[in-house]
């Protein structure tokens, strides 16, 4: 096996690198779960209330939190690694890596409180 | 820099510019362009649970929006993007782990991973 010594853009990509693989596993698993249950809406398949006992659930809700939580992990070093590759200029890099982390971190909170039904 | 071979000199990172088109470089591609897919979908979807998950009328709404040719080709969108980027970063992890990544397989399994996801599209477009 070739090992590469070069760190890439970011220069130490180790603990990106983990991450990503890290969150992957869990996506992995637990992704595909909403988009079945949405294709199943579509289809007809689960009704209102069958929704709500299914997203009540208090292992779905458990579910649903590690999901977004793997998602933000993964989401935030994809991003950030492709804005590395292909922004150069750091005064650019670093608020829009910035304005990503706080939207991510909104829409995470957003959705926690959809599934715990805060709001 | 000074590890790499003269050959291999250029950008570590996709490039549409510089590399030559070669599958290996469209599954990394399209590994971006999806997972960049699947984020935009994010904020669609708390819109359509919140929907869902609300009054009677709200699950309705979302339920004929769903069934219009956007709420269609937005399931379509991110359904071979979750296809695509469910499969092509298993194959990334098994090449992280060392196995298949030779050149030959790794262009082999890019172009697998390619026909799951064009196949998973036709199906999609089928089912809708």
């Amino acid at each position: 096996m070739k090992v590469n010594k070069e760190p890439g853009s970011a220069h130490s990509g180790l603990s990106d690198w983990y991450w990503q693989r890290l969150s992957a596993v869990v996506l992995a698993l637990l992704l595909p779960l909403p988009f079945f249950l949405l294709v199943a809406v579509y289809t007809g398949s689960v009704d209102q209330q069958g929704l709500l006992d299914i997203l009540d659930h208090v292992i779905s809700r458990l579910l649903h939190t590690i999901l977004i939580l793997g998602l933000i992990i993964h989401a935030y070093v994809g991003l950030k690694v492709i804005l590395e590759d292909y922004v150069h200029t750091i005064a650019w890099r670093v608020p829009l890596i910035g304005a990503m982390l706080v939207m991510m971190a909104t829409f995470g909170v957003w959705w926690l409180a959809i599934i715990w039904a805060w709001i | 820099m000074q590890n790499r071979p003269k050959s291999l000199q250029g950008p570590l990172s996709p490039r549409l510019s510089v590399y030559h088109w070669h599958v290996a470089m469209v599954a990394s591609i399209a590994h971006r362009a999806s997972g960049l897919a699947l984020i935009l979908f994010v904020p669609l979807y708390l819109w359509l649970l919140r929907g869902m998950t609300g009054s009677e009328d709200n699950f309705e709404l979302v339920s004929v929006w769903l069934h219009s040719g956007l709420g269609k080709f937005s399931i379509w969108l991110v359904g071979v993007s979750l296809v695509y980027h469910f499969c092509n970063g298993i194959r990334f992890l098994t090449i992280d782990a060392g196995w298949g990544d030779s050149m030959d397989s790794m262009r082999l399994s890019a172009r697998v991973v390619l026909a799951i996801a064009a196949a998973a599209a036709l199906l999609l477009a089928v089912m809708l």
